[in-house]
């Protein structure tokens, strides 16, 4: 382990938090290249959600270990307004869609200097 | 409380900004009801405040209150300024309502603008003279600077005008200027701006302060009443219409500095070095016009010159404390000057707006009425009894003659020279305008008189002149009436020296040397109509180059007096072009310097802008790409701190 953050335990069993860490951490810097590379716009927005949700994992592994609701709470906070993100952005992008036929965001680069 | 005074006030006032708001759609007959309706209505409360001989200083409300300082709005209603208010509403009725027939050939919106602007003047003027502080006789002051200018602008289309109507304001201005200075000498020096307080506080005797406020005080009596060395503004403001040439520029707005110093008598009486100034002032002032007056050839300058020599008495006159007399040729001048500047206008309107007298010749046969008025009017400047002029400049020589002050002699000495260049460059006036032939390049040959609105309040000027010399003739014909003097004494007191017994033998012979300069002119000028007319035809250009006879002998003198005594050239090269250039400069600094760093800045800031939106690609990867390598960035900052601590 190079990461040595505690333990949890869950349904009796004591595990390292390391591992819980490392699939968030895994799972953002896919997000985050999924961003970074990807230029349909549908698959960004999924992109973004895995960021959160890789995020959401860390703030339930810590509420676990620490036995704190605190952290939970927050992560369900952070999925609503996930929801409502990706409520938003959809209608974005189809209102965009409606208006040209989008599948590159690199087209939608008329704001520049 | 007594209401009078703000009610002689606010008519003309109210007159004005109706004319100003509503005049410009109204029907002429509105407007000729109105405009001077409320100057008469103004009289009528005058009237009444005469009769019923209102004495009051009435505070109406409090204007500033600061600490332990109140200046209140307050009007005096006293005898001197009861009298002025006489002269501004009566003269300035019968002028307004002889403008109805002047103005006849404007069209609408300016004949209301025209009577709209008059109102305003006498509103302005009778806030100067009903003023019970210095601050409000600022303000007066200055407003009738400001209708001044306005009516001598009236004509704006034309340059000439725009350009004598602003030289007319900065003169105010600088007349302005001398009296806020004063004003703040005065509050300094007592705490107090209404005269009321101040003349209750003035010290017995002389101090230096006291002289300092009594010039500052005298620049602005100098510059409204166009006296030397403030005087250029007057022969030029004759571009207004004849009427307000008539009204401000001869009866009333140009004796304010008259009345200034009247009614600040008290501070004058304790400040002897500005009260001698004052006479010196006014005497070579009467004296320089009246020689100026001898060449000028338009007929309104002329009357112009005469106007600023005549207040050149006036100053003389208060100048050495003989207050009674200035007032009294005040009024005297009030209508003999109205008279002939209203007959002039019927010259010039029945002479297609011509102003060159040369070009008028033998009006007596063809304008009767209007000639005789202009003779009454010419033969009061001149002096003659029993018209008024004769009784109010009679009494101003007899009481300088008398004044036991040495200065006094030498300064009767230049009075009496001047009220013999006067009769000469009057009879000047006259016989070229009036006698001999027509003139051949007349512009009308059978002129028209004037409507019976024109000549009617000619014709009541006319006969104040004759029988207003009845009102104060003991001091000039040694038995009669001391009208003015009595009325005057509760406010600027008795003539505080004898009379002397020559004055009566004086007065005679001033005014017999006067009339025989009257006639030298007639055979001076009179025949030299044939000549005259040859001239005119550029026939004979030789012989009507030099059409004064004096003049071939003193050539040097006719042009130094064609120049003015050189004022306006001295003035240009002294304060325009220095003045001019420095604009140009400031101009060139303003364009370079300060426009120049502020376009820099702004360009720069524009460049700046532009090279940075290079930045901004559009293209939604790199942003994202700057965002999460600045997050990456930051955390493992926070790894790195976390791991050193």
């Amino acid at each position: 382990m190079f990461l040595d953050a505690g333990t949890l335990q869950i349904a009796g069993e004591s595990l390292d938090t390391g591992w819980f860490l490392y699939l968030a951490a895994i799972l953002f810097v896919i997000g985050a290249v999924g961003v970074l590379v990807r230029r349909n716009p549908l698959v960004i927005l999924i992109c973004i959600e895995l960021m959160l949700n890789a995020v959401n994992l860390t703030l339930v592994t810590f509420s676990r270990q620490l036995q704190n609701l605190d952290g939970q709470l927050f992560a369900l906070m952070a999925l609503t307004v996930a929801a409502a993100e990706a409520v938003v952005g959809l209608g974005i992008l189809v209102d965009i869609f409606r208006l040209r036929e989008v599948e590159d965001v690199d087209e939608l680069s008329e704001l520049r200097g | 409380m007594n209401w009078l005074p703000l009610t002689i006030l606010l008519l003309p006032a109210v007159g004005g900004a109706l004319l100003a708001g509503r005049g410009w759609r109204w029907p002429r007959m509105l407007t000729v009801i109105v405009g001077p309706g409320v100057v008469w209505l103004s009289f009528l409360a005058v009237l009444y405040g005469y009769f019923t001989d209102v004495n009051v200083d009435q505070s109406y409300w409090t204007w500033i209150k600061v600490g332990d300082f109140t200046l209140p709005f307050n009007l005096i209603l006293d005898h001197l300024s009861l009298f002025m208010c006489l002269v501004i509403t009566g003269v300035g009725g019968l002028i307004v309502t002889y403008a109805v027939g002047y103005m006849g050939h404007e069209d609408d919106p300016s004949y209301a603008r025209f009577f709209c602007y008059m109102d305003v003047f006498v509103f302005s003027m009778l806030l100067l003279v009903l003023a019970g502080s210095f601050v409000f006789l600022i303000v007066g002051w200055a407003m009738v600077g400001l209708s001044s200018y306005l009516l001598i602008g009236f004509y704006y289309w034309r340059h000439s005008a725009v350009v004598a109507a602003r030289k007319a304001f900065v003169m105010n201005v600088i007349g302005d200027i001398g009296m806020i200075l004063g004003t703040f000498v005065i509050f300094f020096q007592f705490h107090a701006v209404t005269y009321h307080a101040v003349f209750a506080a003035m010290p017995k005797s002389d101090s230096g302060t006291l002289e300092l406020a009594a010039f500052l005080f005298l620049v602005g009596a100098v510059a409204k009443s166009a006296q030397l060395p403030l005087h250029t503004w007057l022969p030029d403001a004759m571009e207004g219409p004849t009427p307000v040439s008539a009204l401000i520029h001869a009866a009333t707005m140009v004796t304010a500095g008259v009345y200034l110093i009247g009614r600040l008598h008290p501070l004058y009486d304790v400040a002897p070095y500005a009260h001698h100034t004052v006479a010196i002032i006014g005497a070579l002032s009467a004296l320089v016009a009246a020689t100026i007056a001898i060449v000028q050839t338009d007929i309104k300058r002329v009357l112009a010159y005469s106007t600023m020599s005549q207040i050149g008495y006036m100053f003389l006159a208060v100048g050495v404390g003989a207050y009674a007399a200035a007032f009294f040729h005040l009024l005297s001048h009030a209508f003999f000057k109205a008279l002939l500047f209203m007959s002039a206008g019927n010259v010039i309107h029945a002479m297609d707006d011509e102003q060159d007298m040369r070009r008028f010749g033998g009006l007596w046969r063809q304008l009767r009425g209007t000639s005789i008025s202009f003779l009454i009017g010419s033969l009061a400047l001149v002096g003659v009894i029993p018209l008024v002029g004769f009784f109010s400049k009679e009494f101003i020589l007899g009481a300088v003659f008398s004044n036991p002050d040495p200065l006094s002699i030498w300064l009767w000495v230049v009075g009496f020279g001047t009220a013999i260049l006067t009769g000469f460059y009057t009879g000047r006036m006259w016989w070229i305008a009036f006698w001999g032939k027509p003139s051949s390049s007349r512009p009308v040959a059978a002129p028209q008189e004037a409507p019976a609105v024109m000549l009617w309040p000619v014709l009541v000027l006319a006969a104040l002149t004759i029988f207003g010399g009845a009102l104060q003739s003991k001091t000039a014909i040694g038995f009669g009436t001391t009208l003015v003097e009595d009325y005057l004494r509760p406010v600027v007191g008795a003539i505080a020296w004898p009379a002397n017994s020559l004055d009566v033998l004086l007065a005679l012979a001033t005014m017999v040397l006067a009339l025989v300069a009257f006639g030298w002119a007639y055979l001076m000028y009179v025949p030299r109509v044939e000549r005259r007319a040859a001239f005119l035809d550029g026939v004979a250009e030789v012989a009507m180059a030099s059409p004064h006879p004096w003049n071939s002998r003193l050539p040097w003198a006719q042009t130094l007096l064609e120049h003015k005594y050189y004022f306006d050239e001295l003035y240009d090269w002294a304060f325009v072009r220095p003045l001019d250039r420095l604009a140009r400069w400031g101009d060139r600094g303003d364009r370079r310097v300060i426009d120049g760093s502020l376009a820099g800045v702004a360009g720069w800031v524009r460049g700046g802008g532009r090279e940075l939106g290079l930045l901004e690609s559009g293209y939604f990867r790199s942003y994202i790409l700057v965002f999460v390598g600045g997050a990456v960035v930051a955390g493992l900052l926070v790894l790195w701190r976390a791991s050193t601590t």
